[in-house]
């Protein structure tokens, strides 16, 4: 039997947008939690240096820690990104082989992201 | 805010190129129960610590915390070294993926692949345990300072568990 190419485009496209609909979500509210606190530690600090109750011995610290902060950020934000294209990539597997699976007849093991070959 | 019509395009178009190109690479670490059941429980204790010191300190009274510092530096480091315990793979993928990041915005992010994101994280919370601590021994720490200290604390433990929890997939 042979394949339904455009119904086969079209679940291959609702499996994808499922997944980055659900993680763009959580990339969003990540990203808003963390850009407000980063600027509000800014200004904290700000603060806290002009008027002298951040003290000499944890000036630089929370100096260092700020731009340390951000790049922690970008950082983690890039491993959701990494991570969300695996979900995508298995996902869209998962509606190729059942496709495949369904038109041949037989029943092939889906294989996931990990497996070595 | 992060990904407009045409990153969503990006994604799927890398994803379709991995699974064309029969790549099976795992791209991120796997899910560890264990990890996430420590950071939350890291989290009470340095919350429960950092309510403690938050109207300040003083030096004086700093033996009565010592112990409590010290318990959770050492779950905070122990728990580093369990997330980082996971493989993280470094290969043609991921370097895909960075180069096309790199092209967003920015020059692109020179990290140590090899680990996950949350373990940096971690450490940094350990780190700035270990500076509130170390401060409070010396001179204390004022309100201001301690409000500071947990601004920082908050912001790396919000990166540790989101990505953590994200692992679950």
């Amino acid at each position: 039997m042979p394949l339904d190419i455009s119904q086969l485009v079209l679940d291959m496209q609702a499996a994808a947008t499922s997944v980055l609909k659900a993680d763009v979500t959580t990339f969003r509210g990540f990203s808003d939690r963390q850009l407000k606190a980063i600027a509000q530690q800014a200004e904290l600090v700000r603060l806290g240096i002009t008027t002298g109750q951040i003290t000499d011995e944890t000036r630089e610290f929370f100096l260092d820690g700020l731009e340390d902060m951000a790049l922690s950020f970008a950082r983690t934000l890039r491993g959701l990104l990494i991570a969300t294209v695996e979900k995508v990539w298995n996902a869209l597997v998962g509606v190729l082989w059942k496709a495949i699976s369904t038109a041949t007849g037989l029943i092939l093991p889906i294989p996931t992201l990990g497996a070595d070959r | 805010m992060f990904l407009r019509p045409l990153a969503f395009v990006r994604l799927a178009t890398l994803a379709l190129w991995l699974l064309l190109s029969g790549c099976a690479t795992q791209l991120a670490p796997a899910y560890d129960r264990a990890v996430v059941d420590g950071l939350n429980a890291a989290t009470v204790e340095t919350m429960a610590l950092l309510a403690g010191v938050s109207a300040g300190t003083t030096q004086a009274s700093f033996p009565v915390r010592e112990d409590r510092y010290n318990q959770l530096i050492g779950r905070l480091e122990a728990l580093a070294l369990l997330a980082g315990a996971r493989p993280v793979p470094k290969n043609k993928v991921t370097d895909t993926i960075n180069s096309l990041l790199a092209e967003r915005g920015g020059p692109p992010l020179d990290d140590d692949g090899s680990t996950a994101p949350s373990v940096h994280a971690i450490k940094k919370i350990a780190e700035t345990v270990t500076k509130l601590r170390d401060t409070d021994r010396k001179q204390g720490v004022n309100a201001f300072e301690a409000m500071a200290f947990k601004g920082q604390i908050a912001i790396y433990l919000d990166q540790a568990i989101t990505y953590e929890n994200f692992l679950q997939r």
